[in-house]
């Protein structure tokens, strides 16, 4: 099958890995397959001294396997590589199947792009600096005969591979009924909205009362939006990047982050050497990375593992082996 | 209200959507002395993984939700996922 492998460099393996899920556009690990190809050291003492980075190949994994059970709009295999609403198969039967689970596992036959999320919501997003030895059209191959009659019954039936990936209006419904009854399973009172911008799915909460879910340093609210993910992942073939906030908790964070990473890469600017921040979850890091980008002479990076990954901003010099 | 009750609505809510047979979760509240309380859940096998997640980050987002609300009525909240 067709995959685009992005390859990545990183003082550890999970920061390459990570620098290559946001290339590919992928919201965590389970939606790559990862290929290590050279673990890396760390360096003396927590420094960049004596460190080898550790280097990575990344690609989109298929959406199948341990998706089944879609939502129920009889997701039926659509016929054309990428376009919006199919209703075929609207007989409700599990046409698309097994066979193309079949054709899907091996490989050649089946140019369709992996990740139909990330081809369809993230299309754009696509690997920059990917290695491109695999990438091709988009288009099915010839001899790719989709017929769905085939195997339709037998093996298998719920692994249905390939069912495309709902149009981001649909992962929104999906978002914003779950974040709901979320809300109703807390006892709390509160609006969700969502917004789809630049194909990002905004979900917004307000209400007093959900104040409740944001948490110290808004460790609450992340978690409702790893589940959020984990919800539309599962209902519907992919995710696409999503943000949350709660009463506008996010958008006080992200400019008190912004400010705060500006006067650390000035200082960096002034000083040398490296500053670690304090550890924070991915889209604070995120908003630290952003920062610092927009700042000439200066790269961020970032370090540990969860809870306590961190980001370090450093003098921008050597651009090694990007 | 019965100790626990809003983790475990919310356990419950957030692990049935999750996997794929919601009839098979179980949920059960097991009183921890005073002011805690255990939730174990159960489901099917083949949705452990997905109620886990990739180095447990599923598992862990349901634990931070869970105490958020056994912080709604005072109580600490663990959880136990079990097979």
């Amino acid at each position: 099958m067709v995959r685009e492998w992005v390859e990545a460099t990183g003082s550890t393996v999970d920061i390459a890995v990570q620098a290559a899920l946001q290339e590919l556009g992928l919201e965590s690990r389970d939606q790559a397959v990862v290929e290590v190809i050279k673990e890396g050291k760390p360096g003396i003492l927590g420094s960049a001294w004596r460190a080898e980075d550790a280097v990575v190949k990344v690609m989109a994994k298929p959406p199948d396997r341990k998706r089944r059970r879609r939502r129920g709009r009889g997701g039926k295999n659509r016929g054309d590589g990428e376009s919006g609403e199919d209703t075929r198969g609207s007989d409700g039967t599990p046409t698309t199947t097994p066979d193309q689970r079949a054709k899907g596992g091996k490989g050649a036959e089946r140019p369709r792009r992996e990740g139909r999320g990330k081809a369809q919501n993230a299309g754009e997003r696509q690997p920059v600096k990917a290695a491109g030895e695999t990438r091709e059209s988009t288009s099915r191959g010839a001899g790719e005969p989709r017929d769905r009659g085939r195997g339709g019954q037998s093996g298998e039936p719920e692994r249905t591979p390939r069912e495309e990936e709902a149009s981001i209006e649909e992962q929104a419904k999906v978002a914003e009924d779950f974040v709901k009854g979320l809300l109703g399973a807390f006892g709390l009172e509160g609006t969700v909205t969502t917004t789809i911008d630049d194909d990002i799915l905004k979900i917004d909460v307000t209400g007093d009362q959900t104040e409740a879910l944001v948490g110290r340093k808004g460790v609450i609210m992340q978690s409702v939006l790893e589940i959020t993910r984990t919800v539309v992942q599962r209902k519907t073939f992919g995710a696409p990047r999503m943000r949350i906030d709660i009463n506008g908790y996010a958008e006080r964070r992200r400019e008190a982050l912004k400010i705060y990473a500006a006067r650390q890469a000035e200082r960096v600017l002034e000083d040398g050497g490296e500053v670690m921040l304090e550890p924070m979850n991915a889209a604070d890091r995120k908003v630290v990375h952003d920062a610092v980008a927009e700042i000439a002479g200066v790269r961020s990076y970032s370090e540990g593992e969860d809870p306590d990954r961190a980001v370090v901003i450093s003098k921008d010099e050597a651009n090694d082996d990007e | 209200m019965s100790k626990g009750e809003i983790a475990e609505r919310v356990v419950r809510y957030v692990v049935s959507e999750i996997v794929d047979e919601p009839d098979a979760v179980e949920l059960e509240m097991v009183d921890d002395g005073e002011d805690s309380a255990v939730a174990e859940v159960r489901t099917a096998k083949s949705d452990m993984g997905r109620v886990i997640g990739r180095r447990g980050r599923v598992a862990r987002a349901i634990r931070t939700l869970a105490g958020a609300a056994g912080d709604e009525e005072g109580i600490d909240v663990q959880v136990e996922f079990l097979d």
